[in-house]
């Protein structure tokens, strides 16, 4: 009952005087003012687009009552009670309607689902949580020193968990020219807390983004996700009308100039591997915001930033691995009992994390088009020769500016491979994954011919002799840093300045006592792998690069490493 | 309503396309390196910002020079330019497509491969003929029919652009081996094993770059290898021949009299085979005849004696 409450109406605290923003402020300030008219918004172009016919009207009725009903069945909870006689009822009646009484139906439907998804924006929740986060965060991590911030007022720092990489200049210029829209790639749920305290550690724009309704459950999250400007994704519905509805509110957003945040793989990498396969309906919905800002001659350029959220340690790394081994875990989309939702875990993650250092590292990449150009300091799109273009132009047919949503889908498409691409260029390769690749190319090296799953159930059954481990892992790290060096990714700074021995140490220490299981462990004079699932959830991230990082005697090791990449 | 071409390359398919898009009305101009002759009204130049006011550009060169074409063009074109490319080939051992060279070149998006049974001289005479572009750009689709189609050439679309580049990357290698197959005097069963199992190979490959296997099966790959078997005298058909008879390669494409490009394709894409652990027995085979490794009798018997298995 909470639950449902706290997922359809999160708190927001009573206005005495409203907010009136400075013209310094972040757009996201002006939202409150502007959010009726951003829902009137939507709801009239999703109208518009379904009431052109009879029978496309009934259809999109038809399909929001079908996958409605089918959905509250299987829910079976307080909802289901609360919505299914409506659903019921309509289905039955929707035949019978006249146009104007299908329009009302359509319209009372298309609002609601508007209301739900949009956010709100408190200024006075943002300024708290902008002092408190880092403290909160930070007191997790040390509780002795969150007493310490409070009685000398001393910001808490997050440095030695939370570096940020990029060029933090080129966005802080770009911010307020035009919409950013960050683009990361997706690990952990923590994902957007930490992204958030990165954006605002390093002076860049607070986001709007979408977040899962399952997240909105717990009651703190809910309130500092809702005010801060997040907005409602129920992953649940099926409702054609539901998935436009919440891309257009995308699209209004940025094309009234709120900088974004979504993650275009959809979901968190289940297998731990770079995304390569880019959901693009929400990518797709700022690509529209550009073209329909241009058509309509309003000069509001779109910008993506793909980023990469690196970890060394992943807090929710077991359920994830576990969820991609198993055929089930394929259709799995939302997990509610991961670790996650378990604050034991999150104090013993943190707590891991801070006793090490360069445990997560956000990397901002350069700013791109809708088009997939580089962008200089003043927004002007590039070619790769440096000769700056208009890029208005990809609108234009014969000469003039048109809307054509087919193209758009088409560029939509082209910018879901350029991301990909990017994300393997801007991804930092951090010492768990190179100690997890090395140690889990050992295993594959002396299991030929074992498929997947028999490998995964070898726990304690291999070890490596540790000499020979520094040694492959200098010969991996030479050639990483080779590999750095033509621009295929990055490397942590502690990746750079480890010796073999210390690299190994530091993940052993990483994964030992926060995973159920350990990835590996210690035995004297050799290194045991323990739950090899693990090893092969760290060392996927490397899996693109497996051949190149090889040497002549692990060649066939690696070929067969990459080949995870290509059939998942 | 007419429109602005401009035709980059000035080889067989670049003169035919620029005569029967000045047949069908449209302001054409035809760049090259070199000064060339066409008749009126096709226009000629040798200074690349002469295509800079075009809408539409066909790019046709052959893929060795793909790249140094896409870093001229990429000094003039932007995000208003729609453009096609009618080269065979891949570039570099990670198969990179030609479109996705123009992308990584050039600011152009708007991007589509021209491919299938298409032959210069029956478009630049208006004989019936069919072609296949594959791109995800509808509005492309649109122009090059506009350009290009009418009664005379029946252009099918696909959003498979990946495919079609692949598919037609290949069909000049398996044209060589059912040339040089068919010289050795093998009879029609095999040859018909060769041509599908063959385009069964690559596709298999292509899927793994992410085509789709329904484009090797149609206009793009068995479509156009159709045609090269039925006799439209491409210079790969000499060249298998050549080679049949005992040529060296390099003798061997002399007498093709043309730069073959399938040879390569072969080895590339072997190579990728190789490294995802894909089977490629006729690749492999043929790549070892021609490098004059193995004999044709011993290929064949090699071919027939692999365990055979469920189509």
């Amino acid at each position: 009952m909470l639950k449902r409450f706290l997922s359809e109406r999160p708190l927001r605290l009573p206005h005495i005087r409203p907010y009136v923003p400075r013209p310094s402020d972040p757009s996201i300030f002006w939202f409150n003012s502007e959010r009726d008219d951003v829902v009137a918004d939507v709801v009239n172009r999703v109208c518009a687009s379904q009431e052109s016919d009879r029978t496309r009207l009934e259809m999109a009725l038809n399909d929001a009552a079908f996958h409605e009903i089918r959905r509250l069945e299987k829910q079976r909870d307080e909802e289901a009670r609360d919505r299914l006689g409506y659903w019921r009822s309509m289905i039955r009646r929707i035949g019978k309607m006249d146009d104007i009484e299908q329009r009302r139906v359509l319209h009372t439907i298309v609002t609601n689902m508007a209301r739900d998804i949009a956010g709100n924006f408190d200024p006075r929740v943002y300024r708290f949580a902008r002092k408190a986060a880092p403290r909160l965060i930070g007191g997790v991590m040390e509780p002795r020193r969150l007493t310490e911030g409070l009685v000398d007022g001393s910001p808490m720092s997050l440095d030695r968990v939370l570096r940020v990489e990029g060029d933090l200049d080129h966005l802080r210029n770009l911010q307020n020219r035009g919409s950013l829209v960050f683009v990361p790639t997706h690990s952990s749920n923590l994902d957007s807390i930490v992204l958030s305290q990165a954006l605002e550690t390093s002076g860049l724009p607070p986001v709007i983004y979408g977040a899962g309704k399952n997240l909105f459950t717990n009651p703190i999250i809910s309130f500092f996700m809702h005010n801060l400007g997040a907005y409602r994704v129920d992953r649940r519905i099926q409702v054609g009308l539901y998935k436009q509805v919440l891309k257009l509110y995308s699209q209004v957003m940025i094309e009234r100039g709120y900088h974004s945040l979504f993650f275009p793989g959809g979901t968190r990498s289940r297998s731990g591997m770079i995304e390569h396969q880019l959901k693009l309906g929400l990518l797709g919905s700022a690509v529209a915001a550009f073209t329909t800002n241009q058509v309509r001659r309003v000069d509001r350029p779109v910008w993506f930033v793909p980023t990469t959220i690196n970890y060394a340690l992943v807090l929710e790394a077991e359920t994830l691995i576990k969820d991609w081994l198993t055929e089930e875990g394929q259709a799995r989309y939302i997990i509610e009992d991961d670790e996650f939702s378990r604050i034991d875990r999150w104090f013993a993650f943190f707590r891991k994390m801070v006793g090490m250092r360069g445990g997560c590292i956000i990397r901002f990449g350069e700013p791109i088009d809708p088009f997939g150009n580089a962008v200089d300091a003043e927004g002007q799109s590039l070619t790769p020769t440096g000769r700056s273009i208009d890029p208005g132009g990809y609108v234009e047919h014969r000469g003039k500016a048109v809307a054509d949503p087919a193209r758009d889908a088409a560029y939509t498409r082209e910018l879901g491979e350029v991301l990909a691409r990017r994300y393997q260029q801007d991804t930092v390769v951090m010492s768990t994954q190179v100690v997890a690749h090395v140690l889990y190319r050992d295993l594959v090296q002396s299991t030929p011919g074992m498929d997947l799953f028999a490998r995964m159930r070898l726990r304690g059954e291999v070890a490596v002799d540790r000499e020979t481990l520094h040694r492959e892992l200098g010969e991996a790290r030479d050639r990483l840093f080779a590999l750095e060096g033509r621009g295929r990714f990055r490397t942590s700074e502690v990746v750079k300045e480890d010796s073999p021995e210390q690299l190994l140490e530091r993940a052993l220490t990483f994964w030992s006592g926060y995973h159920d299981s350990t990835a590996a462990t210690r035995e004297g004079d050799r290194i045991v792998i323990g739950d090899p699932s693990l090893l092969l959830y760290y060392q996927n991230r490397l899996v693109p690069f497996a051949e190149d990082i090889a040497g002549p005697e692990h060649l066939k090791a690696a070929c067969e490493i990459e080949q995870l990449g290509v059939y998942r | 309503m007419s429109l602005r071409i401009a035709v980059v390359g000035a080889g067989g398919f670049g003169r035919a396309i620029a005569q029967a898009s000045a047949r069908h009305g449209h302001e054409v101009v035809l760049w090259s390196r070199r000064d060339r002759e066409l008749p009126a009204p096709v226009r000629t130049s040798t200074d690349i910002h002469s295509i800079k006011d075009c809408e539409l550009i066909f790019m046709a060169v052959p893929a060795r020079h793909a790249i140094e074409t896409s870093e001229q063009l990429g000094e003039v074109v932007d995000g208003r330019h729609l453009m096609v490319h009618i080269s065979r080939g891949l570039i570099g051992p990670e198969l990179e497509t030609i479109t996705q060279v123009i992308a990584r070149k050039t600011v152009c998006r708007r991007l589509g491969a021209l491919a299938g049974p298409l032959v210069a001289d029956a478009l630049a005479e208006g004989r019936p003929s069919g072609a296949i572009l594959g791109t995800g750009f509808p509005e492309l689709t649109e122009m090059v029919r506009e350009a290009l189609g009418g009664s005379e050439l029946r252009v099918y679309d696909t959003p498979d652009v990946i495919g079609v580049e692949l598919a037609s990357a290949t069909v000049g290698f398996l044209t060589v081996v059912l040339a040089y197959a068919q010289e050795v005097g093998v009879g029609p069963s095999t040859l018909a094993v060769l041509a599908t199992r063959g385009m069964v190979e690559v596709s298999r490959i292509g899927q793994t770059l992410g085509a789709e296997e329904s484009t090797f099966t149609g206009l793009a790959g068995l479509g156009d290898l159709i045609a090269a078997v039925a006799g439209d005298e491409r210079p790969e058909i000499r060249l298998g021949r050549a080679l049949a008879r005992g040529a060296t390669l390099s003798s061997a494409v002399g007498e093709a009299g043309a730069y073959i490009e399938g040879i390569e394709v072969a080895a590339q894409m072997m190579e990728h085979a190789r490294r995802l652990g894909l089977e490629t027995p006729i690749s492999s085979t043929f790549v070892a005849l021609s490098e004059g490794r193995m004999s044709s009798d011993d290929a064949i018997q090699a071919l027939m004696e692999r365990r055979v298995g469920r189509e």
